[in-house]
């Protein structure tokens, strides 16, 4: 499990971040006390670190720049100063990313998710069953049958395996679609779900997504 | 300076003298002096006389008419003792000097002013920054906690969220602020980080989003555009009717990309048009939803000019919105490159 340490001076937002990470099957480290934080960081080794810029006494671009001296974790800096200047300052001493609050928190994960696909080189095949779904040529193969999908229709399928087991609602994988840039409606869905199946009948995958009338679909 | 003016000012010592000159006279008649000596006294004294004033009207009409001409040229009238040299004869010394204590006192008081307003803005750029943190911890709650309010409460904050934005770029709008940064950016992004952020309502309200052509780059700063295309996209969804259509596209051309957002909701009015970028203007759509606040566009015009933008609303009542706004290249910046 990844461990992901927050530094963060409000108490509501610490505990608050603390829940989302590890519903989402993350270890939240959280330090409370920010004396002689560079130190008590190293002693966590966290695998990513979500900083606040603006914890009292401490300037967190020198956190940035004393954490760079001798380590490459991640940072994504979190922070409600959403000037262009602290961006590229926060940038330029070796900060990942940078988040302003408040923050959708399914974007927080979007971008931590991110991070991590990008440091662990994360295969980007998706097994399920015989099936593989590779994310980066948008291939699907089932034994010796082979296609080729569409962005979106990768994309609802990767959603569904993801949640294998689970009934997704329209509204569920509308938002994720959203989420990742793709602003499709409610025709275009039913549109790209049915062609979606149909090209997966025709490697042998009929009936992969089922139905659940009134509720959504679902991957068994 | 005009000598009329000067003469009639000066009327009573011209009385006294032409008295003066007269009583001489009398005297000199009566000690029975030779007319032609009288006519030479007479004369002397005269240019004596003459000699006074027009060197008194003289070196003041040099000294006023120039500080006339000054004060007309002037933007900040005020400043005018500052402007002109302190003259020789003794009332306009006394001008001169009350000039400079109204002139410091003009400059105290602006002072208090302009460090009042800085304070204030400070204030309220502080006050925003904290405010984040409550609204952060109430989207992280409701997000961990989901039930049938979730959708609502989120709505609510979201509105919170926007009218407090508003209120941090009304002040940097306002005041001559360095909180920008040009640079080049891809409008594909932020315009992108809009519509997410703007995701619930749109889905709500099955608005249907139509992007083309916006992989385009240009100089602006990030964080500014993103709310002014944000505040845009925002009375598009307002005045937009369920199932309605925006279309973002953006074109280019030598000097200049146009980027427009379109939507096909009630439009605009012809004759309030004009004044959408008004403070406070809320027109007759505005009256209709009774949630406008008039200053949306107001800051996003503003903020164009910061930038160097142009922004344009152009609209048919009943059938479509556009608001361009129009990006310069910077020829100073491409010689920089």
């Amino acid at each position: 499990m990844k461990k992901i340490l927050i530094i963060e001076d409000d108490t509501e937002l610490r505990n608050e971040l603390k829940i989302l990470l590890e519903n989402n099957n993350y270890q939240a480290l959280t330090i409370e006390d920010f004396k002689d934080i560079i130190s008590k960081i190293k002693t966590k080794d966290p695998d990513l670190i979500l900083l606040d810029l603006n914890i009292p006494n401490i300037n967190g671009v020198f956190i940035i720049k004393e954490l760079r001296k001798e380590s490459t974790v991640p940072i994504i800096v979190v922070t409600s100063k959403n000037t262009e200047v602290d961006e590229v300052i926060s940038m330029s001493y070796g900060a990942d990313d940078y988040i302003t609050k408040p923050y959708n928190p399914t974007i927080l994960l979007l971008h931590i998710e991110a991070i991590f696909k990008r440091i662990d080189g994360e295969s980007n095949i998706i097994t399920y069953h015989n099936v593989q779904l590779n994310l980066s040529n948008s291939t699907i193969k089932n034994g010796e049958y082979e296609l080729t999908l569409t962005k979106n229709e990768q994309k609802i399928l990767y959603y569904l395996i993801k949640n294998k087991g689970h009934t997704v609602t329209r509204d569920d994988i509308i938002n994720y679609l959203w989420d990742n840039e793709d602003f499709i409606d409610d025709n275009t869905l039913t549109v790209n779900i049915n062609r979606l199946r149909k090209k997966l009948s025709t490697i042998k995958l009929d009936n992969i997504i089922e139905t659940r009338r009134g509720e959504g679909y679902i991957i068994l | 300076m005009k000598y009329k003016e000067y003469i009639k000012d000066k009327i009573f010592p011209i009385i006294l003298t032409i008295l003066t000159l007269f009583l001489i006279t009398s005297f000199l008649i009566a000690f029975k002096l030779e007319i032609d000596k009288i006519i030479s006294i007479q004369i002397i004294f005269l240019i004596f006389i003459i000699t006074i004033h027009l060197y008194d009207y003289l070196r003041k009409r040099n000294f006023y008419n120039k500080m006339n001409e000054i004060l007309e040229k002037l933007d900040k009238k005020y400043l005018l003792q500052e402007t002109i040299t302190k003259p020789n004869f003794y009332e306009g010394m006394i001008l001169y000097d009350t000039l400079y204590t109204c002139n410091k006192a003009m400059i105290e008081y602006l002072n208090t002013y302009k460090y009042n307003i800085k304070d204030f803005k400070e204030y309220i750029e502080m006050w925003i920054h904290e405010v984040k943190a409550p609204i952060a911890s109430i989207l992280l709650i409701t997000h961990n906690n989901q039930d049938k309010n979730t959708k609502k409460i989120k709505e609510q904050v979201k509105k919170i969220e926007n009218y407090t934005e508003q209120v941090l770029y009304y002040v940097r709008s306002e005041n001559s602020s360095q909180d920008y940064l040009i640079k080049r950016h891809n409008l594909d992004n932020i315009i992108n980080n809009v519509i997410i952020s703007n995701k619930d309502d749109l889905i709500l309200k099955k608005i249907k989003i139509e992007i083309k052509n916006i992989n385009v780059t240009v100089l602006t700063d990030a964080k500014w555009l993103e709310f002014i295309i944000n505040q845009i996209i925002n009375n598009s969804i307002k005045y937009t009717p369920n199932q309605g259509i925006i279309q973002i596209y953006a074109s280019k051309d030598n000097h200049q990309v146009t980027l427009t957002i379109e939507d096909n909701g009630i439009g605009i009015p012809k004759e309030d048009i004009k004044k959408v970028f008004q403070k406070t203007f809320t027109g007759y759509n505005g009256h209709i939803t009774s949630k406008s606040t008039g200053m949306g566009l107001y800051i996003c015009q503003k903020l164009c000019q910061k930038l160097g933008h142009k922004i344009i609303v152009t609209s048919k009542q009943n059938k479509y919105t556009k608001v361009s706004i129009i990006f310069n290249e910077n020829d100073y910046y491409s010689v920089l490159k």
